[in-house]
């Protein structure tokens, strides 16, 4: 018995000296070309939220077999959340694994700066890919994440502004102020509420800016005085009006995927996305009633990007590259940005496109639920410091729910 | 015919198919024991932030941190509550349905049945009480439908409430099949038909027989499943995620919001709650294996 | 107990309770099943206005793949619940008949003592140094560890006196191991062993977070593949995500259903 466990221990032992990196051979000298013949044969594994079957389909159904067609690269997606990839590739890095089983992930919402904290992306390469001269790095809503510039170590991929949607039947007229939201939710108790998640937070942010005057007041790294000096009033704001929320505000729902099974089924009146073409999607899967619209704050909602990443000690560096590559193409932007499609914003600059792709883009069919990308616009607020975010999150929970 | 008694027997006996149990219960200490007992070496580490990718080296601050907020013993009484109602209903439940159904239960379509739920994953019973019970779901429809309420807002809350209604109906939906099943088996095995004779034969009533010889064979003999049966409730996860509020959440919930908070520095917390989930966990072991009893020669 | 001989209702009462508890095993299956044909249902309306096979084409003749991983999936699980169950069926035999039984059957709890989501982490560190991260027979490891306590606690309340009274006759009568079980133990057991390979199969088949830790993407199970749709907003895609992962066990079920369903 006790050799067996003496075994054992000498099997984790031996194990646990660490696996040596393979010598990819560094990827820095290399011309494009070469990247992308070092790239043929590879299995490329990407992680990312696989909750919605329009992006599954455009990965699965276009992307992946083109990528295999084309550079001979094999796409495996695989399912994990923002903080799921993190804990793996942290318990990889403390666990001193040379090659992680994850070349490249989606990177969504503060998953950036967590992964930079932990040094886990590889860069910077966005310099390196062809298809990367179509992107402005100096658009403030593409080069700059929560705040913080990416500075090639992860590559913008998609763009979306949170918005608010409503049905025109039963809403003919939503509120555009926080004034007018205020006075709506008194006046139809249990109708409205927002989710405990990314989401919901996103709105409040959104509602602290304009409590703080305006676009730029916030902006910068966090500032605990400033947000010592507003955040109360979005307290108050909030709890003033809490008990006319759905379910007297005493609880929230935990996922904005339920919030819209409620706006679908009727029991509140209103849902949010941080997509502002979730609602053409939605519509078209027949979850939401075709008299659903999508709207946009006077005082402004938050603009981001989402991007995907290379693990830092990927195995498949090159596949990877030319993957991204693929997606920031004219060809697949464009595709995706068809609101049957997908329906997300693309991140090519209109100016910087070639020629023969500037006609497509601005003749894509138009949207019909969600509101058009240049009417929102003006309005879109930057991403705060992620701090900020913590500080919402923990707050809510202490200023507002556990409130009585 | 005997019933229970001690067989002295069990000493130095080289019963054949031994050997295999023993390499059996090695196998075992070696693929689950050794693992766990790691884990909890490495959680107890990562909670003092000896080991961890973020942390600074020993210290006691995530301990105290976790223990200055109130939301870890509401969370513990929350999750002991509701484990306490599932299980007490749970077994009531089977019981009375396994005793009254036992013949369609042995014999007809319902033997066969009554696997079906067994079938239901914690997602998706979630789901499905959401989908049948929240405000606009199909129960609220057809109360609607025979005109006994007007509208959603007076539909009763039995999901996101404050007393984990739906939680204790997805639990519900998913352990009383099991336990129906285990006691009809177990009645069987038991021969408690033939025993209830034989109590009957020495002039016992009906409702004697019912409380001291059926029940507390049942109750006996599936002591350990129910006592697995508190600790899977207790532990439970996905259920509570949709059909619970947030303040107080049960244990599993609040250990992964700590786990995947937005700042990873604070993960240590998370492993905080997790042993002091095992603490208890291991508390209530002790303390059902010391009152209850757990079978064979008990 | 014998059947209460009373009254006309008493006796008519019996089997309506054994139909309505039928049918509200059944209901979520419909429900389910229903709710992803459906293509317009909206409130307050009790039955779905349109239904049609959309969704089932797409997704099955789709990209996803889904054939594939269904066979892994099933070899797996198969691979994880007839391990725990017929070690679990031994061992907790042993342990049921050791001295010692209380402290042993203690240990078969261990695995269950430490939160789920928490232990993904802890043991994922473990595996990476064992090398066995992004591997099937990484994955089908984890899953047995909680699928073999199982069994041990499952079984370890089957075997008693009576059972064991039986085998030593047999022992007595001059018989080997292989014909005790043969003939005397596994025809009482088949009950029991049924059981806890259903339950075993689902405790792996339905094994979402640790599977995604441990296979890291490499092990695709089916459950894992559907399992976030489940979660999503789209209450059709997560019906026909729960139909796909409810499916393979009930068919499990319904082959297996002569050694289930007795005759009057």
């Amino acid at each position: 018995m006790r050799l067996l466990v003496a075994l054992f221990g000498t099997v984790l032992l031996l194990a646990g000296c660490g696996d040596v990196p393979e010598a990819e051979g560094d990827l820095e000298g290399l011309p494009w070309a070469a990247v992308e013949t070092r790239a043929q044969g590879q299995t490329v594994n990407l992680m990312m939220w696989t909750g919605d079957p329009f992006i599954n389909d455009y990965l699965r159904g276009y992307v992946a077999p083109t990528l295999l067609d084309r550079y001979g690269v094999t796409l495996n997606l695989s399912s994990g959340q923002g903080s799921q990839i993190v804990a793996m590739l942290m318990t990889e890095i403390e666990a001193g694994k040379g090659k992680s089983e994850l070349d490249m992930m989606w990177i969504n919402g503060e998953t950036f700066y967590q992964l930079r904290q932990i040094d886990a992306l590889y860069g910077p390469f966005t310099d390196r890919l062809p298809n990367a001269q179509y992107i402005d790095f100096g658009n403030p809503f593409i080069g700059i994440d929560f705040q913080q510039p990416v500075e090639g170590y992860e590559a913008p991929w998609g763009n979306v502004q949170l918005t608010v949607i409503y049905d025109t039947t039963r809403t003919p007229n939503p509120p555009r102020t926080r004034e007018a939201l205020a006075a709506w939710v008194e006046a139809h108790p249990g109708r409205f509420t927002f989710d405990n998640a990314f989401t919901g937070m996103s709105f409040l942010k959104s509602l602290l800016i304009d409590i703080a005057g305006g676009p730029g007041v916030l902006d910068g790294p966090y500032d605990a005085d400033k947000y010592a000096r507003y955040a109360p009033a979005l307290w108050a704001y909030v709890n003033g009006i809490k008990k006319y929320f759905w379910k007297a505000g005493e609880t929230y729902p935990n996922s904005v995927a339920q919030l819209h099974q409620m706006f679908a089924g009727g029991e509140v009146d209103f849902t949010m996305s941080n997509n502002d073409g979730e609602v053409d999607n939605k519509v078209l899967q027949g979850l939401f009633p075709p008299t659903a619209r999508a709207y946009v704050l006077d005082s402004g909602t938050i603009q981001n990007s989402h991007y995907m990443g290379i693990v830092k000690t990927a195995p498949n560096k090159a596949g990877a590259m030319v993957a991204i590559n693929f997606l920031i193409s004219p060809e697949a932007q464009l595709r995706k940005l068809d609101p049957q499609v997908w329906g997300d914003g693309t991140v090519l600059a209109p100016d910087r496109l070639p020629p023969e792709w500037q006609a497509p883009f601005e003749n894509l069919p138009t949207r019909r639920h969600a509101p058009k990308r240049s009417e929102i616009q003006d309005k879109a607020l930057q991403e705060l410091a992620p701090e900020y975010m913590i500080r919402l999150y923990e707050d809510f929970r202490t200023q507002v729910i556990e409130q009585r | 015919m005997k019933t229970s008694g001690r067989r002295s027997s069990s000493s130095g006996r080289a019963a054949p198919g031994n050997s295999l149990g023993r390499a059996g219960l090695v196998l075992f200490v070696l693929m689950a024991l050794l693992p766990i007992l790691f884990s909890l070496g490495y959680a107890a580490a990562y909670s003092t932030g000896t080991i961890g990718l973020l942390s600074d080296g020993f210290t006691w601050e995530h301990w105290a941190a976790v223990g200055r907020r109130g939301e870890l013993w509401s969370s513990f009484g929350l999750s002991l509550y509701i484990a306490f109602v599932t299980v007490v209903l749970t077994v009531s439940l089977a019981l009375v349905l396994a005793l009254y159904l036992r013949r369609p239960l042995g014999y007809g379509a319902l033997s066969y049945i009554i696997y079906f739920p067994l079938a239901l994953p914690a997602t998706v019973a979630a789901f499905l009480v959401f989908q049948l019970f929240s405000g606009a779901g199909y129960a609220s429809r057809i109360l609607i439908r025979l005109g006994l309420i007007d509208g959603i807002d007076q539909f009763p809350g039995l999901v996101h409430d404050a007393f984990g209604i739906g939680i204790i109906l997805a639990h519900l939906g998913l352990a009383v099949p099991f336990f129906i099943l285990l006691f009809v088996e177990i009645y069987n095995t038991e021969k408690v038909a033939a025993l209830a004779q034989v109590a009957q034969t020495l002039g016992a009533r009906r409702r004697d027989v019912l409380y001291r010889v059926t029940v507390p064979i049942l109750l006996t003999r599936c002591f350990t499943n129910i006592i697995l049966l508190f600790i899977a409730v207790l532990g439970s996860y996905e259920i509570p995620l949709l059909l619970g509020r947030q303040a107080p959440q049960m244990v599993s919930v609040l250990t992964m919001r700590k786990y995947a908070m937005f700042d990873i520095a604070q993960k240590p917390e998370a492993f905080i709650v997790a042993l002091l989930y095992t603490v208890l966990v291991l508390v209530l072991i002790l303390v059902a294996f010391r009152k209850g009893r757990t079978a064979y020669g008990a | 107990m014998e059947p209460r001989t009373g009254t006309f209702t008493r006796r008519r009462l019996r089997p309506a309770v054994a139909a309505l508890v039928a049918a509200l095993c059944l209901f979520p299956f419909l429900y389910l099943l229903i709710l992803s044909l459906v293509q317009e249902w909206s409130f307050p309306d009790v039955l779905p206005e349109v239904l049609s096979l959309d969704l089932w084409a797409r997704v099955l003749g789709g990209p996803t793949a889904l054939g594939g991983s269904f066979l892994l999936s099933l070899a797996i699980s198969v691979g994880v619940a007839t391990a725990s169950t017929g070690a679990g069926y031994v061992t907790g035999k042993y342990i049921a008949y050791h001295p010692r039984r209380q402290v042993l059957l203690f240990l078969a709890y261990v695995p269950f003592i430490m939160s789920p989501v928490i232990l993904g982490t802890c043991l994922m560190y473990l595996y990476i140094k064992a090398d066995l991260t992004g591997s099937v027979l990484g994955v089908m490891l984890a899953q047995t560890m909680f699928a073999y306590g199982f069994s041990i606690v499952f079984f370890s309340a089957f075997w008693n006196t009576e059972l064991r009274a039986l085998e030593d006759l047999v022992y007595t009568l001059g018989g080997s191991p292989y014909q005790a079980y043969r003939r005397v133990l596994l025809p009482m057991s088949k009950g029991m062993l049924l059981i806890c390979f259903f339950q075993t199969f689902l405790i792996s088949w339905f094994q979402y977070g640790l599977t995604i830790l441990i296979g890291a993407g490499k092990v695709q199970t089916l459950p894992v593949k559907v399992y976030e749709y489940i979660g999503e907003a789209n209450i059709y895609y997560a019906a026909l995500a729960s139909c796909l992962l409810v499916l393979p066990p009930a068919l499990l079920l319904w082959a297996n259903k002569r050694f289930v369903f007795k005759q009057v």
